[in-house]
């Protein structure tokens, strides 16, 4: 009882901060949650935010893993290359977009040139005006920014695996290719499960980077779902509507990542807390 | 011990609140605007505050992105905690106004007053016939040529394309940049165009006209412009990307609003001295129009200090104090009569041109529903010039959307 008198101020803050305004967010989107279902330029963002976050978030954790296992070899160098490696991830989002839109310009980026100089074209490419381009210009954003995020988790994670079970499995025959099956991914499962969930979630909310290099377009073939919202709730003063958006869109974000964590952590985590 | 600190704290919190309650004796006249870079703003308001002493101008200098500081307003609008002065762009007038957030001022600028402004920015100042802007700075797109390459500016879209043909030596140098990315200048570069085909959103009485021959044949027009006389890439061209271009010679027209004028006449220009702006092309019979993207001051519904605040709005916008917004901040004026001072004429030679294209400008669409409105013509007409889309069905498609956004 004394205890709970105790928890009490912890718990008005907790439930001021996010319990009322929660609520209210989902009591203000009540009404419009038919709408939101029926909205084709919802679905339509839906969609291109769902492919944007598979891919990005599969080339990522593919990335970052080959990337970690690099590093976590790399036992001289590792200190400075961690450093270096990081630095993608240390940039504002804004500020690095904006240098990918003069890199992604079509007569002055570097990518034309890049692609001018090994002979590939010799016109100017215009890698932000057309839709596909468009796209693919921010996958790549994405995940130079991203990968490091995945490598230092999973690097963290390789640095918790005793060497002495990759040693007594290498005594009975085990090569390099079992040991990282055996081994590694399932101890690193755990690392993996985080760095999952936090991409995916981050992935799904994505904003400033698109914002900032394409705007949501060419033909809306970059619009997210959180360029979206920001239009419903700032431009079209519909706080209400952006509400219920707000609500579906994170609750089937929380599911996604809930069944991603569970099916990347599967049993090593259990087995480890039991 | 900690109790104290708490009541202390609390204490002080109150003290504060209070003395902001009271805000001191004169009334405080609160306005967002962008950052005062030439020290204009700062000019005007010390000239307003000397010559009357019983009023403060609190000059808010926001961050110049223009949506953010639209937000900053409406945000402080739902919050009930309102400036008493709104500077504003053309699209929010219609947008604060439905919502009664702006008074109107038809009984303090009547009518008969409003003629030494240019007739688009008193246009742009209207929301169902009622005034609820004063004019303080114009702006409206225009064409830019190298009066190097081409011997005339030229009159119909058939005309600007025939001399940028001519002219042009792709990929080096391109016949005509625009603003093409899928955002708000792309919907004033569709409409320039459409209201020189003699086409339009919506007609006088609100309906939408915009399934017309007129807008198949001005967006079958720009469509085609992508890849023939300009760059692929001119799809995703904002404002600086045009400029750019044209500053680097890589272009022989350009479409753009008058502030890329200082830029491509400075020192360091390749093309200084090579540049004429003249009126956006027509189609024959139809008239130029330029996209209209000029600001004024409102005044808040809920301000307790609207005579103060008027006091403030006809200071700034009158004769003096446009000159002075001018000469510190490079700004445009609103009133005609201004075109002609000799003063202004000695740093800006060009504005009896600029007056010219002034002359056509035209608001957007006048509706409280514009940002979404524009979205559908962003959409479609991106569509369009990226061929996802032909013209006749991204003109169907968006009049269909603005429909459906116009009648719920």
């Amino acid at each position: 009882m004394r205890s709970l008198v105790f928890l009490l101020p912890a718990l008005a803050l907790v439930g001021g901060l996010l319990g009322v305004p929660l609520a209210l967010t989902l009591a203000g989107g009540l009404g419009h949650y038919g709408e939101a279902l029926a909205d084709s330029q919802l679905r339509e963002a839906a969609v291109v935010t769902a492919t944007f976050a598979a891919i990005t978030v599969a080339l990522e954790m593919t990335l970052g893993l080959l990337f970690a296992l690099a590093l976590d070899a790399a036992w001289r160098l590792r200190g400075p290359l961690r450093a270096v490696a990081l630095l993608p991830w240390a940039l504002p989002s804004a500020v690095m977009a904006l240098s990918w839109r003069w890199i992604f310009n079509d007569t002055n980026g570097v990518a034309t040139l890049l692609v001018q100089t090994i002979g590939l074209t010799d016109e100017p490419v215009a890698w932000l005006g057309r839709p596909g381009f468009a796209f693919a210009a921010i996958v790549v954003a994405d995940v130079w920014k991203a990968t490091p995020f995945v490598t230092i988790i999973l690097l963290a994670g390789l640095q918790t695996i005793p060497r002495e079970l990759h040693e007594a499995m290498s005594l009975d025959g085990g090569g390099a290719v079992r040991r990282f099956f055996w081994i590694t991914l399932p101890l690193l499962r755990p690392a993996i499960a985080l760095a999952l969930s936090f991409r995916l979630i981050q992935a799904v909310g994505v904003f400033d980077l698109v914002w900032v290099m394409t705007g949501g377009g060419p033909a809306d073939a970059t619009r997210t779902v959180a360029l979206y919202i920001y239009d419903v709730v700032f431009r079209y003063i519909r706080p209400d509507y952006g509400a219920a958006v707000t609500a579906l869109v994170a609750g089937g974000l929380l599911a996604t990542a809930a069944v991603a964590g569970v099916l990347a952590r599967g049993r090593a985590f259990e087995e480890r807390r039991a | 011990m900690r109790t104290r600190g708490a009541i202390v704290t609390l204490a002080a919190l109150a003290a504060l609140a209070t003395c902001q309650g009271a805000g001191g004796e004169r009334p405080a006249i609160r306005f967002l605007e962008a950052p005062d870079t030439g020290g204009g703003w700062h000019e005007i308001v010390a000239a307003f505050e000397a010559a009357n002493p019983d009023v403060d101008v609190d000059l808010v200098e926001g961050p110049p992105s223009t949506n953010t500081r639209e937000e900053m307003y409406a945000a402080a609008f739902l919050a009930g905690a309102a400036y008493d002065v709104i500077y504003m762009d053309v699209p929010w007038v219609p947008k604060f106004a439905a919502r009664g957030w702006l008074r109107p001022l038809d009984d303090l600028l009547p009518p008969d007053a409003r003629d030494v402004f240019l007739p688009g920015d008193v246009a742009g100042s209207l929301y169902q016939s009622r005034l609820y802007r004063v004019p303080m700075q114009a702006d409206a797109g225009m064409l830019y040529y190298r009066t190097d390459l081409v011997d005339h500016a030229p009159d119909t879209f058939a005309d600007l394309e025939a001399l940028a043909r001519r002219a042009q030596q792709p990929p080096d140098r391109w016949g005509y940049v625009f603003q093409g990315l899928q955002y708000e200048g792309l919907v004033a570069n569709f409409l320039e165009v459409l209201w020189g085909h003699g086409g339009d959103v919506f007609d006088e009485s609100g309906r939408v006209v915009l399934d017309s021959p007129a807008s198949v044949a001005a967006l079958t027009w720009m469509a085609g412009l992508v890849g023939a006389i300009a760059p692929q890439g001119v799809t995703a061209y904002q404002e600086e990307e045009a400029r750019q271009a044209f500053q680097e010679g890589r272009a022989v027209f350009m479409r753009n609003w008058p502030y890329a004028w200082t830029p491509l006449q400075a020192d360091a220009s390749p093309v200084r001295g090579r540049v004429g702006l003249a009126r956006l092309p027509h189609a024959p019979g139809a008239s130029s129009a330029a996209a209209l993207g000029g600001w004024g001051f409102g005044i808040s519904a809920s301000t307790p200090h609207s005579d103060e605040a008027w006091r403030f709005v006809a200071f700034a916008t009158a004769a003096a104090q446009q000159k002075t917004l001018h000469l510190r901040n490079g700004r445009i004026p609103t009133r005609r009569a201004l075109f002609d001072d000799a003063e202004i004429l000695a740093r800006s030679p060009h504005y009896p041109r600029l007056l010219d294209v002034l002359l056509t400008a035209r608001p957007r669409p006048l509706h409280p529903r514009y940002a979404e409105i524009s979205d559908a013509l962003q959409r479609h007409v991106s569509a369009a010039l990226v061929g996802r889309e032909t013209p006749a069905d991204a003109v169907r498609s968006a009049a269909e959307a603005i429909r459906r956004i116009i009648e719920p």
